[in-house]
């Protein structure tokens, strides 16, 4: 009885929370028309992972973005997006949290060239999920 | 009686520049001093904080402490901390740290009184919380995610209280993910898997009392040693510029004692000096507290 209350006790704090609605936020413009693809590649889930879909990087004037097209993962916490110089996280670009907008902007001073691959990544718990090897597009 | 309680909340709404102190931890560490000198075993403490943070945010912050008096000279504190932040990115609130500390006064000088306090503060979230799956600074979190050592020292001579603390972060659970490059605001740091220095406290407290009233004025220096870092968007970790060094923050206590076992107290503060970078969202422009606390 006693552990049962602590127990109650222990999630009450751990699950008693707010969360209000996002009031501040960038909004991402959809990809333009006149966006040229440079790379693309298909996503594989890791063991015991299931993942579906495509990588896209364009080029809009100077600016590279990746868009996740027809894309899907199994639910993970604190998921990220990273742009990798291999298959696994060790040299990487974190472009930030795994959302419904699929739309990342890779900064300006990144050498886009440089990296093969676009990995989703769960950060909290050094945990990779799926893996999209980059192909050139001519 | 409900007519200074309606002054006293007056006065705490009326403030528009104080401050305080940052942090519920080393911050609250002088009142750990005072429970072991009290007559009664058992005493409890419910305290409201309000506070100004950085870029328009602002808190509510409760908690509740428990003390245990064992012996004449020996005291367990626990304390549970809640903090709710609302601002241009929304409203965030989640339980935050809880606090086990005991406090052990040693025998009586002629003319100084010392005891010492050795604890530890354990978080609740890994401060990594979220609005909408967006990720939030740390001035939106409830804890830092640290798992804190809390040492500290006092003594009290004639109507004089010195405290000197340290709180030392000794195992990191922080998985914040903020980047400001990837957020709508400038405002805050990029605090991304951040990992916090050291603190170290020195309180001047001198006590007056008149009648049912006691004023506290207090003095409190803090000194974050060294500076702060997190993991920048590349995957390396990074100092944050300017997030070591001092505070200086002046400190009210105002407390109207009720009856004996029954007290209630104000606390204002404000900052005299701060810090060039304040990524960890510990400080605040001001703070107003009403606390109550009862003895059995």
């Amino acid at each position: 009885m006693k552990k049962l209350f602590l127990l109650t006790v222990l999630i009450g704090f751990t699950s008693c929370q707010v969360e209000g609605e996002l009031t501040q936020d960038k909004i991402d413009k959809p990809i333009e028309a006149t966006s040229i693809l440079k790379y693309s590649g298909t996503f594989i889930g890791t063991s015991g992972i299931n993942a579906s879909g495509q990588a896209k990087i364009y080029l809009e004037g100077t600016q590279y973005r990746v868009k996740l097209e027809g894309f899907s993962v199994s639910n993970g916490p604190d998921l990220k997006v990273y742009l990798s110089k291999s298959s696994s996280p060790s040299e990487f670009v974190n472009l930030g949290n795994l959302t419904s907008s699929t739309l990342y902007n890779i900064p300006s001073e990144v050498n886009v060239n440089a990296y093969s691959h676009v990995l989703i990544h769960c950060q909290q718990y050094n945990h990779l999920f799926a893996i999209a090897s980059l192909t050139t597009i001519n | 009686m409900k007519n200074l309680f309606i002054i006293a909340l007056l006065f705490v709404f009326a403030i528009n520049r104080a401050q305080g102190c940052s942090d519920a931890g080393i911050c609250s560490v002088g009142n750990s001093f005072n429970d072991v000198e009290k007559e009664t075993k058992n005493n409890l403490e419910f305290g409201s904080i309000f506070g100004s943070g950085e870029a328009d945010v602002t808190y509510f912050s409760p908690y509740i402490t428990y003390t245990r008096k064992f012996t004449n000279r020996f005291a367990l504190s626990t304390k549970v901390t809640y903090s709710q932040a609302q601002g241009n990115f929304g409203t965030r609130g989640q339980f935050g740290d809880g606090y086990l500390i005991g406090n052990y006064l040693w025998k009586s000088k002629k003319t100084a009184q010392w005891s010492t306090l050795l604890g530890m503060k354990f978080p609740f979230t890994r401060s990594n919380l979220k609005i909408n799956g967006y990720s939030l600074p740390l001035d939106y979190q409830a804890s830092l995610g640290t798992f804190d050592l809390i040492v500290g020292s006092n003594v009290s001579y004639k109507k004089w209280d010195f405290n000197a603390g340290l709180q030392i972060p000794v195992y990191n659970i922080n998985a914040n993910s903020y980047f400001k490059e990837y957020s709508g605001s400038t405002d805050f740091s990029s605090t991304n898997l951040f990992v916090r220095k050291p603190d170290a406290l020195l309180r001047a407290t001198y006590t007056y009392t008149h009648s049912k009233f006691t004023f506290k004025p207090n003095v409190l220096f803090l000194y974050h040693l060294g500076e702060d870092t997190y993991e920048n968007i590349f995957g390396k970790r990074e100092s944050i510029d300017g997030s070591d060094g001092l505070t200086v923050n002046g400190n009210l206590i105002t407390g109207y004692e009720i009856n004996k076992k029954n007290s209630i107290e104000l606390s204002l503060a404000t900052p005299f000096v701060v810090r060039e970078t304040r990524p960890d969202g510990l400080t605040r422009g001001f703070t107003a507290g009403i606390i109550y606390k009862v003895s059995f």
